[in-house]
């Protein structure tokens, strides 16, 4: 899977590409955005094809170091099956999911503004 | 006609998408539909979930975490229902768990009840030493 970060700033844009699996998985673990428990996050899925336990597991260990879990990361851009696999295990939620980045972000920013 | 295939491989992580990927050609054979990601096959994409969930759990459960064991699947193809086992040398284990409680943020647990809920039937049998955990759908 590759990990991209597409904008940084008060709301950061990550974009995840490929697959998000048990080999996949701990390369969350790596990424400064992802893991800094003050930063809001969007996490863009569009280019995301499959996602398994170990991959939502980390989308969601992610979300538990966040200071303020559900907003701390944003998830947008859901196929259906990536959709499929957060419903089947009520992992959906503890996320705002949204379908376009761009709302995403707008809310994101409002919380963080909130926040400060 | 039933028809079987048995594939053998490591037990490592990294073959996990050679299983699954090879699970859902096979699945595509009932359905005749090809495999491109965006297909949105349910029966495909079923299977494709299950078994990445059921060969990780061989791999991370190994009883010896030195050297990789073999791990053995089978498919029976039906004209109609596909069943997939996988058979493994690790410990016993139960697959009645409970369903993690997702309020307290757990990162791990969801396996089992992905495979549940995407499958019609799940088994589990402890065979000469051996667990055989079996998977099956119906088109």
């Amino acid at each position: 899977m590759i990990i991209t970060e597409i904008s940084k700033g008060d709301v950061a844009i990550i974009a995840f590409n490929g697959t998000l699996d048990a080999s996949s998985a701990p390369e969350l673990r790596k990424n400064r955005a992802l893991n800094d428990p003050l930063q809001t996050v969007v996490v863009d899925l569009q280019k995301l094809d499959f996602i398994d336990s170990s991959g939502l597991g980390a989308i969601v260990g992610v979300a538990r170091l966040k200071d303020d879990r559900r907003f701390g990361i944003l998830l947008s851009c859901m196929n259906d099956r990536v959709r499929k696999v957060f419903e089947i295990t009520n992992a959906q939620k503890l996320f705002h999911i949204f379908d376009d980045t761009k709302a995403a972000v707008e809310y994101g920013a409002t919380r963080q503004s909130t926040c400060k | 006609m039933k028809r079987t295939m048995i594939l053998t491989l490591p037990g490592e992580i990294i073959f996990t998408r050679v299983v699954s990927q090879t699970t859902c050609s096979v699945a595509a054979l009932l359905t005749g539909k090809s495999l491109s990601a965006s297909d949105g096959n349910e029966f495909t994409n079923a299977f494709e979930l299950a078994i990445s969930e059921a060969f990780t759990n061989s791999v991370l459960h190994s009883a010896c975490q030195c050297e990789p064991q073999t791990i053995t699947i089978t498919f029976t193809i039906e004209p109609r229902q596909l069943t997939v086992s996988i058979h493994d040398l690790n410990p016993p284990f139960s697959i009645d768990t409970p369903d993690p409680d997702i309020e307290n943020y757990p990162e791990n647990g969801y396996g089992l009840l992905i495979i549940r809920k995407v499958m019609d039937k799940v088994t589990y049998n402890r065979e000469n030493g051996s667990n055989i955990i079996t998977m099956s759908k119906q088109l």
